[in-house]
């Protein structure tokens, strides 16, 4: 509504457009992954348009790979615990 | 303001509050309406000469002030210079007046015709508003008056003002007028009237008797307000024609021998959406308010209405059918007025060219997060009070003022939005902090609360009209810069929450939610209200804490969270519910009050802990509206829809439900304008039902599966974020199977079991005893 410049859900909504080619490409599986980590992004979305980069898609990689180190952080300590566990049983 | 009259009557003095100010037919100047402390009400009359001013090339002004020497309505001419905001030198003026408010529109008129290059200053502002600038009046204002016996007004002077929070408030006679029924479903066969607390009911056949009761009743009671449904769009028209008709003097107006005032219908957009206003009849020296026509009615009643005409210095009568934009307009005219700053009839003033890079970064609204979806408990709701207008006060945010930095404050003079704002601002802080210390029995608590609604329309509509690029005082760059305040002070809140180790769940442009294990009482958040506040020097205050507040999901992707989608149950028990069907205008009574229902039931666990002990009963709670659906115990009202729709029936492709109904309706000749909505009913087959068609639908082509699935639907938003799936619901209801489902809770996942037959027990003593509890009430 009377903006210039489109808003970042539009502009995250465009991206995912960009996206469909590829993601039709993909493997069924492969499919489900990309969408796991497409709405991984959308979690970012306002930090996102605070940013105001000139490239978009750029702050959305980052928010995908933020979220997957998230996921590599919690299986860490997760390993790390089992581990302990285990050494414990020993 | 004093008036040197010619006349050698006896003065006196009146005290007493101001009714209505509009302009003299019988003479030049305004007849004002006058309620005394006697409890009298008196016309007064008073001259009142008009200015306004224009300017150009000297040329063309000289040409100008040649052609009014001679004009016909001997206007009284000057040269002046003024002050216009948007120009940083003076402004060369010819200054026009003349004796009457309609003289200068027409000469307005006939000026701009010749003349359509020259800028005009002050030329349309209304009667009112004039008045209030010369006078400092407003309605309901307590005044005190010096007049000849004649009714001409010697002295006017204003006692109190529009800030003050306790104003004598005068006693209003009120008269409710009503058709018996919808007059756009069925026609009508009586009048409703209450008045002094006697109710009449006056049959509309025969006419004439009809109108001569009518107007005994008007002439003894002679009520300040007439206060009616549907009375601009059918009731006052319909009334008026039959008292033409039949020959028969039908004195609607206090003031003898004035004609009524009719606006037009007509469509509009506002927040992204078509809005529909009714047409109008407007009163004079009393006022007319329609119920169903006046903006604001049910958020805040007359009191509202009232407020927002005092503060604005609108007519009540404007200000009950306007939009908050046209009040906001208003005060900045009047500040304007007041401050010699002149007001443009067009403003001049374009957009600086930007490059694509200052625009990426500066055309930003609010902040809006994805909140955590789920449900937490102990959650803390923090809110900046008025963000954007204390952010405008604050860091003097005006069309002609320098930017100042992120929430810094500058030390040129306060601008002229401001000046406008700050003493609203003050007042609603003030109505705010006596709102969380009086008593709940407190009558002062349901008038502040209205007030204090009135005011926050008025504030918010402000920072849209500073980006709006028709309104007079409006410039796109200080919207931005207060959207960029805003931002900035969310994210030093958050900031600030994270430093005093709190878990921030959810932020939304003005509020945060914050989390903290152990911190569930309201003195556990003062200390980090106090050090938001020092960082950025705004007011924040607690809205409250939450026992549990559960985020939803979008109901098309469950992975994706929606901002405004949450219900909770605050520490007192009061709920807070945004986003669901039961807040929704176009769910269907009965989905919205089932939903309403399992939402206050739940509402009673003391905390997230005893929710699952709360399900069976819940549950019970949607299979018993269920049952009623099924047997057909919903009256068909409860059943209706309205929806919205945005433009003409003929301009949708695709033929939704509203646009299918609407088009029925235009079918028998009622047409219905964008901006309205339709009511309808879903039957058998895929067809629907204008609610407002004649003859009632019959019961049995209702299309009860299409209500089963809304209400399933909204019931699933309740249970989703306590762990329970809408599939497994749909099981449940469908076979009455045993449910095993992971309760969430953030602390301590627990598995529960829910037997039918726990459910079955829940709904004995909910039921059963909700019956007996009926009956010994008929009894009683």
């Amino acid at each position: 509504m009377g903006r210039t410049i489109p808003s970042i859900t539009q502009v995250f909504m465009h991206e995912e457009q960009s996206l469909s080619r590829f993601r039709r490409a993909l493997r069924r599986s492969d499919q489900l992954a990309l969408d796991e980590l497409l709405s991984s992004a959308r979690q970012h979305i306002a930090a996102a348009a605070y940013a105001t980069h000139v490239l978009p898609m750029e702050t959305f990689l980052v928010a995908m790979i933020l979220e997957e180190h998230k996921e590599v952080r919690r299986l860490r300590d997760e390993v790390e615990r089992l581990r302990q566990q285990c050494d414990a049983n020993d | 303001m004093k008036w040197n009259g010619c006349a050698s009557n006896v003065m006196q003095t009146i005290n007493g509050w101001l009714l209505d100010l509009f302009e003299d037919t019988q003479a030049a100047g305004v007849v004002l309406w006058v309620l005394t402390d006697e409890g009298k009400r008196v016309r007064l009359h008073q001259p009142f000469p008009i200015r306004f001013s224009l300017s150009g090339p000297a040329k063309v002004l000289r040409q100008v002030w040649r052609f009014l020497k001679s004009h016909a309505s001997q206007p009284q001419l000057s040269r002046r210079e003024g002050r216009d905001l948007f120009h940083p030198e003076p402004v060369d003026l010819l200054v026009v007046e003349v004796a009457s408010f309609s003289l200068q529109q027409r000469l307005f008129r006939e000026l701009l015709d010749r003349y359509p290059d020259l800028l005009y200053y002050d030329a349309d502002v209304s009667l009112p508003l004039r008045y209030a600038a010369k006078t400092d009046s407003f309605p309901l204002c307590r005044c005190e008056i010096t007049c000849f016996e004649s009714g001409l007004m010697h002295q006017f002077i204003v006692r109190d003002s529009p800030w003050e929070l306790d104003p004598q408030a005068p006693a209003l006679t009120i008269m409710n007028l009503e058709p018996d029924c919808d007059p756009l479903h069925a026609s009508p066969q009586a009048l409703l009237v209450s008045v002094a607390g006697v109710n009449y009911r006056l049959s509309l056949h025969p006419a004439r008797a009809l109108l001569i009761n009518l107007q005994a009743l008007l002439k003894r009671h002679d009520p300040d307000v007439l206060l009616t449904r549907w009375g601009d769009t059918w009731l006052l028209p319909f009334l008026v024609q039959l008292a033409e008709k039949n020959e028969i003097t039908l004195a609607l107006n206090r003031e003898p021998g004035h004609g009524f005032l009719q606006r037009p219908e007509r469509s509009y957009f506002s927040y992204g959406q078509i809005m529909y206003s009714g047409q109008q009849f407007h009163l004079f020296g009393r006022w007319h308010i329609d119920r169903q026509n006046a903006m604001f009615w049910t958020d805040f009643g007359l009191d509202g209405i009232i407020e927002m005409a005092r503060v604005t210095s609108q007519p009540v009568q404007v200000a009950a059918r306007t939009s908050p934009g046209t009040g906001i307009s208003s005060m900045q005219v009047l500040t304007a007025l007041r401050n010699n700053i002149l007001v443009p009839w067009h403003k001049q003033q374009g957009e600086r060219p930007k490059t694509a890079l200052e625009l990426i970064e500066s055309d930003l609204g609010g902040l809006v997060y994805q909140p955590l979806v789920g449900l937490h408990r102990d959650v803390g709701a923090i809110d900046f009070i008025s963000m954007y207008p204390a952010i405008m006060v604050r860091c003097n945010i005006s069309p002609e003022t320098n930017k100042t930095g992120l929430l810094e404050t500058g030390d040129e003079p306060a601008g002229l939005i401001p000046l406008t704002l700050e003493p609203l601002l003050k007042k609603r802080v003030a109505l705010k902090q006596r709102a969380a210390n009086l008593p709940n029995w407190d009558p002062r608590r349901k008038l502040d609360k209205a007030r204090s609604g009135a005011h926050k329309w008025l504030l918010v509509t402000c920072f849209g009209y500073l980006g709006y690029k028709n309104a007079r005082f409006g410039r796109i760059e200080a919207h931005e810069a207060v959207t960029a305040g805003g931002r900035e002070a969310l994210l030093r809140a958050k900031e600030a929450s994270e430093d005093m180790g709190f878990q921030v769940l959810h932020m939304y442009v003005d509020g945060l939610w914050i989390y903290q294990a152990g911190k569930n009482q309201p003195q556990d958040f003062v200390p980090l209200l106090d050090e938001i506040a020092r960082r950025t020097g705004l007011a924040i205050a607690l809205d409250g804490v939450y026992r549990w507040v559960a985020f939803l999901p979008s109901r098309v992707n469950a992975r994706v969270p929606v901002p405004n989608r949450y219900f909770g149950v605050f520490q007192d028990g009061s709920l807070k519910v945004r986003g669901l069907e039961a807040r929704r205008r176009d769910s269907a009574p009965w989905v919205a009050r089932m939903q309403m229902d399992l939402l206050e039931y739940l509402a009673q666990a003391e905390d997230a802990d005893q929710l699952p002990d709360y399900i069976p009963g819940a549950m019970a709670i949607l299979r018993r509206h269920l049952a009623n659906l099924q047997a057909g115990r919903v009256p068909l009202e409860d059943l209706l829809v309205a929806l919205r729709l945005s433009r003409e029936p003929q301009e949708y492709t695709v033929k939704t439900a509203g646009v299918r109904a609407a088009m029925q309706l235009q079918e028998i000749g009622k047409s219905l304008r964008p901006g309205q909505r339709v009511r309808l009913l879903y039957l058998r087959g895929g067809q629907v039902q204008a609610w407002d068609m004649p003859g009632k639908p019959d019961a049995r082509c209702i299309d009860l599966g299409r209500y089963y699935e809304l209400a399933v639907r909204a019931a699933s938003a309740v249970f989703y974020p306590l762990g329970l799936s809408e599939d497994e619901l749909r099981a449940w209801l469908k076979g009455g199977i045993q449910l095993c489902f992971q309760f969430a809770l953030p602390a301590g996942k627990r598995q529960i079991l829910l037997p039918p037959s726990s459910e079955e027990q829940a709904w004995q003593t909910l039921f059963l005893g909700v019956k007996t509890g009926k009956q010994e009430l008929v009894i009683g």
